[in-house]
Parts: C-alpha cells; structure tokens; sequence
C-alpha cells in the first residue's frame, strides 16, 4: 500500500480544496486533507462519499480539520471523472435540476421578475411533481436566507426530499453564510457537475 | 400530508396594484403572501395575496385608499 497523501488546502478559496482533494483520492488510496473552514469541509466529506471513500474527520484544536479518506478497496475504483451524480437519484437518466440563477424570473422589469420568481417557487413547491435537485446561484442564493420570503417554500421542498444546493461563492459574495436558511453551502465542482448530468435542466 | 391553513385571497384589477399592496404591507410588518392565483379562481396569469383571515381588518385598513381591491375571497383547494 501506498503512503498516505497529505494535502494541505488550509487557506485555499473554494473550490480549490475539493479540486487538489479529488486530485489526490484519484491517484492515492489513503489521503489526509487538512481544511480550516466548514465550507470546505462540507464539500470535501460530500466528495469522499462520491468517491466511494471512508471518510474519518479529525478536528483539531487549532480550529482545522484533518479529514482522512480511505479508498474502499471494494468499490469499484472510480472512472475517469466523477461516478455518481449527486447522490440523490440514480443517474440512469440524470435528476432533473431547477437552476436559480437570480433573484429575479425573466428579464426587463425587476420588481416584476422578483414577483414571478417568488411564485414560480411556491407554485413549484406546491405542485407534485418535484425537481430531484435545485441550485441556487449569484443573486439566486438571496431566496434561500433566512429573512428569503419564500423560505417556507423552500423549507418544504427540503422536507419532500429535495436538495437545495447553495453555492458557497455567493454566498460569500454577499457575506451572507451566517444568514442561509435553507439548503447546503455547495460548490462550483459540484454545481457544474450536476448540470452536466441533468436528464432535464429547467432554468426559469 | 400536512394539513392545509385555511387562508384567504385577495384579487386585484392589475398586478401593479398587487406590487403596490405587497410594498405597504411589508412597511408596516403585516404578515402576507404573493401567490399565483389559484387556477380555480382564475386561469388568467395573475398574482393575488394571501393572507390569514385572523388579520383582514388589518390588511384592509392599511391598504384602505391606496390600493384598489377586486375582491376577497378563501383560498378554498
């Protein structure tokens, strides 16, 4: 057995972590990841899971994390690129995937599009027909925070078993982690995975 | 499945008055909701407000001559 690969992504701008993390599963079977914030936590524990990984979190005093992945010898190893889509459904034809790509629904007039994408996410939470996964990016990730007025929307399309899938940047962006209210911080790797393997990809 | 809140509805002539209605009632902290209209009450492409009966006076006192309104009525299913 190979030595364990250590990778230190202390410091690094997501998705920096998760692109040396994956990196370094791909070509090692033990690696130790050391983080120092949540977010990148987070992604890098989602990826452990898709790489079929065991995945161990040692939090340490100085505030990072040392996150130890093993690779299960008894997954098949991953292919080239990543494997599952998301782990919500199987990907036989791909989720399908609401993209929120603003605060607003159309363009032209903003007070009217901030109307519409209010009522295009009741409607969606109210009808049966659900999307497996929803990402929220750029001004988007507003109606996910907790003073969002469609939080309750939201909430229940959680409880139905949808993924909100918050992009973390943004988040950022706006200093506005503290304040999600809905949802799981995400990232780019996994956003632009996801898209890639939508069976439908709605974009209102 | 959960149990529905019996809400009430309130429909307008135009969307604009809608806006203008959801803009007063958040200046003055009243609890509400801009929903589609239901598609039994209308299958026009519209927005109306929901709200909790328990607060009707309060939502008709502070959009009282400022807002134009068509009618209320429940939610109903």
């Amino acid at each position: 057995m190979k030595d364990t690969k250590i990778v230190d992504a202390r410091g690094l701008i997501c998705p920096q972590p998760v692109v040396l993390a994956k990196q370094a599963i791909e070509s090692n079977d033990r690696v130790v990841v050391i983080v120092d914030n949540d977010t990148a936590l987070e992604n890098i524990k989602r990826l452990g899971e898709k790489l079929s990984c065991d995945v161990r979190i040692e939090k340490k005093s100085n505030g990072t994390y040392e996150v130890h992945f093993i690779r299960k010898t008894s997954a098949t190893p991953a292919k080239e690129g990543f494997a599952p889509s998301c782990g919500a459904a199987p990907a036989q034809s791909g989720p399908f995937v609401i993209v929120i790509s603003a605060d607003k629904m159309g363009r032209g007039n903003d007070e009217l599009g901030h109307v519409l994408i209010k009522t295009f996410l009741h409607t969606i939470a109210a009808q049966t027909e659900k999307p497996d996964i929803m990402i929220f990016y750029n001004t988007g990730v507003k109606l996910a925070l907790q003073e969002s007025e469609v939080l309750d929307d939201l909430k229940e399309l959680v409880a139905a078993g949808v993924v909100l899938l918050v992009c973390g940047t943004c988040l950022n962006y706006f200093e506005a982690k503290e304040q999600l209210g809905a949802g799981v911080v995400s990232n780019m790797y996994d956003i632009a995975g996801i898209m890639s393997k939508a069976g439908r990809l709605l974009i209102p | 499945m959960k149990e529905q809140p019996l809400y009430f509805v309130m429909l307008f002539k135009a969307v604009s008055y809608a806006l203008k209605a959801e803009k007063i009632l958040k200046q003055e902290g009243v609890s509400h909701k801009l929903i589609p209209i239901p598609k039994h009450i209308s299958s026009d492409c519209g927005i109306c407000l929901r709200f909790d009966p328990t607060i009707q006076s309060k939502i008709e006192a502070a959009l009282l001559n400022k807002v134009e309104i068509e009618e209320i009525r429940p939610l109903g299913n």
